[in-house]
């Protein structure tokens, strides 16, 4: 941030460039250890362009999408109106055709006036044709940044990439679409910008580096992918319901139930597709600019989680995964903004489906600081490994009394919490086991709940609040003063970490991860 | 279904005193968990239980002349469903008059403190360092009351800390103390 370099003065400019004073390259001392190429998308502060093939792949979507809708929607009454079939399959044709012209048009017009680029403080997107849009995403805010590839832009050689900054749901910045080298370019740069790697602190580390070094930890092999996805409850639902239905058509001796199954039978099938599809060659590796993941069949999605960007994470196994010991593991990553619906699941994922051993290996690198006799696989598996399988006291845990059992009459002995020097860990379940843990330094706020039932047997609820996301880590029905002291103590340790916390620009101090 | 303990919630409000004023805590006899040590807890203005129950007069009469309408004009079956209306009119009455002395906030050093609830209740810790922005909100009939929400927000969804029913001058001086502190003490996410 200290250097100043004008815009001006940066290297030549393609054609959207434009004079403005105002802005700083980011300094050339953090661009250091990268490859010229992505220096240089550092070096330049000008404003860049999205690749011209967008328009394209924009108008394509259009079209696709109200093909799809019309097909779906007046399938039927397409058919049935009463003209001749070439004249409609013309008149059908021609609006298509309409349709992708008048789509291309304005896909270019809104080419156009997108642009964006990289300065010392944040990333700046302007777009729009009628309602301009200037958003400037600041890098010390970075949380996450995604390389989406999906099937279309895979044919074109081109990629989406996604930088989340934690803004609430609608603050991700898009810029669709980059060619995919220049998209990992620019990902290599923005988290090289938002690390704030200088060149004096790498140690003289390889210049030419054309990224961050990763190094491969864990891979999902397809055939235990297909296992998990047969073993997953969904699919256990849609079988039941298909035989069911079966059993009631010809109970009934009619087709009816069948044909009104069949919108929520594709829904079904197509969700436990997603899970599929989404988690396919799942690869974790470990770089200093944090977590990578990749994954996917059709869209392939490379995500990059900076270090200390986890807020909380839990560690689930449905009933079905207990003999081959495989669990699933997410995460809370503020602005991964997630809805009910897939989109958000997609990107909270980190572990599809995994050995313990596995396990241990994504936990070391989420969270470095978790194991309690050092860094490494092996401590974080021994920290966990209790709150996974384990029960009453066992593991150090602080159990809930029995008169819980009353309220939670199945898995009152999974209940329980622990905390260590870094984390709270939060154990229950146990048809489907879960694991929750979240780093002291993350806790946003606490609370705790009595309800009527509770009250009369001296219980109550301790709730850790998150970010937004699949985990919501709470302790139900703990003694009423084991949950008083919890709460007091909890919010000390809180405070003392937040005040210990690295900074936010990961390489640029002493940070602890 | 318990019963909400002790017949003291009245008779709290009634003597509740001043808007806004320091009273040790007294309302709801609460048990520990609800109740930390050297806590003293500030409730919000009575005028907020008149506040409810206009509000909920507003939204529930016309429902119930409408319903009476219906029932004189069609059948009589339909004057259940006023009849109905009208008990749950009642019952909220009631509540909201045990209801608004449980609310308590209480500033300390490094967070706020916010209860809520007599049947299902409810504190919640919340960290200056942890604010993202503070809401000061206030409707039509709690305007006309002299009344303010003052509404906090985190980084998390999960975070349900409000404090209803303050003074506008109060209201403000708590946003602005709150934004103080939050700056003094900022932390990333």
């Amino acid at each position: 941030m200290s250097g100043s370099e004008p815009a001006g003065a940066a290297a030549a400019g393609g054609d959207a460039r434009e004079q403005e004073p105002a802005v700083e390259a980011v300094d050339p001392a953090v661009a250091g250890r990268l490859d010229a190429p992505t220096r240089a998308v550092l070096e330049d502060a000008g404003w860049r362009r999205l690749h011209p093939v967008t328009p394209v792949l924009r108008a394509w979507k259009i079209v696709a999408a109200v093909l799809a809708f019309a097909v779906v929607q007046n399938g039927d009454e397409l058919l049935r109106i009463d003209v001749e079939a070439w004249l409609l399959a013309l008149l059908v044709l021609g609006g298509l055709l309409v349709l992708a012209v008048v789509g291309a048009v304005y896909s270019a017009i809104a080419w156009r006036r997108t642009r964006y680029r990289v300065d010392a403080e944040a990333v700046r997107v302007e777009r729009g044709v009628l309602w301009r849009q200037q958003r400037s995403a600041q890098l010390d805010r970075l949380q996450a940044v995604d390389v989406v590839r999906p099937l279309l832009g895979r044919l074109f050689g081109l990629a989406e990439l996604r930088l989340e900054v934690a803004g609430g749901s609608g603050s991700k910045v898009s810029l669709a679409y980059l060619r995919e080298e220049e998209a990992q370019r620019v990902r290599n740069a923005l988290l090289a910008a938002a690390a704030g790697l200088r060149l004096d602190d790498a140690g003289g580390g390889d210049l030419s580096a054309p990224e961050a070094p990763q190094r491969p930890v864990v891979h999902v092999p397809p055939g235990r992918l297909v296992a998990a996805t047969l073993r997953s409850a969904s699919t256990v639902l849609v079988v039941l319901a298909a035989v069911a239905l079966v059993v009631g058509s010809v109970a009934a001796r009619s087709t009816t139930p069948l044909v009104a199954a069949l919108p929520g039978a594709v829904g079904a099938v197509s969700a436990v597709w997603q899970r599929f599809s989404r988690g396919f060659n799942f690869t974790v590796a470990h770089s200093p600019d944090g977590m990578r993941l990749t994954h996917g069949l059709l869209e392939l999605r490379s995500q990059t989680l900076p270090p200390g960007r986890v807020q909380a994470l839990r560690i689930t196994q449905p009933l079905l995964w207990r003999r081959p010991g495989w669990w699933r593991v997410q995460v809370n990553v503020a602005g991964y903004a997630v809805g009910p619906g897939e989109a958000g699941q997609e990107a909270t994922t980190v572990l599809p489906v995994g050995t313990e051993e596995e396990l241990a290996q994504v936990l070391a690198i989420v969270l470095p600081a978790l194991g309690a006799s050092g860094p490494g696989p092996e401590a974080a598996l021994a920290l966990v490994h209790d709150g996974l399988t384990g029960r009453d006291e066992q593991g150090g845990y602080t159990p809930v009394p029995r008169s819980a059992r009353w309220l939670d009459p199945v898995s009152w002995r999974r209940d329980g919490y622990r905390v260590t020097e870094h984390a709270f860990l939060a154990r229950g379940g146990r048809l489907v086991r879960r694991l929750d843990v979240v780093p002291h330094a993350r806790t946003q706020s606490l609370g705790i709940a009595q309800g009527p039932l509770q009250r009369r047997l001296g219980l109550a609820s301790v709730a850790l609040h998150s970010t937004s996301g699949p985990v919501k880590p709470r302790v139900e029905h703990l003694a009423a003063p084991v949950a008083a002291r919890l709460l007091v103590e909890q919010a000390g340790r809180a405070r003392a970490a937040r005040a210990a916390a690295g900074p936010e620009r990961w390489m640029s101090g002493d940070a602890d991860g | 279904m318990d019963h909400a303990d002790g017949g003291d919630g009245g008779a709290a409000a009634a003597d509740a005193g001043t808007d806004g004023g320091t009273v040790t805590d007294a309302v709801t006899g609460a048990t520990e968990p609800f109740d930390p040590p050297g806590v003293t807890w500030r409730r919000v203005s009575p005028r907020l239980v008149t506040s409810q129950r206009v509000t909920g007069t507003l939204w529930s009469a016309p429902v119930v002349v409408v319903l009476l309408v219906l029932a004189a004009l069609l059948t009589w079956w339909i004057a259940l469903g006023a009849a109905v209306v009208a008990a749950l009119w009642a019952w909220a009455w009631w509540l909201t008059g045990r209801q608004v002395p449980a609310w308590g906030y209480a500033e300390r050093d490094e967070d706020l403190l916010v209860r809520h609830g007599l049947l299902f209740r409810s504190l919640v810790v919340v960290p200056y360092g942890r604010l993202q922005y503070v809401d000061v909100e206030a409707g039509p009939v709690d305007r006309r009351f002299g009344l303010a929400k003052v509404q906090l927000h985190t980084a998390s969804p999960d975070t349900d800390a409000a404090i209803p029913g303050l003074p506008p001058e109060e209201a403000a001086r708590l946003r602005d103390r709150l934004a103080e502190r939050g700056r003094a003490r900022l932390a990333g996410l």
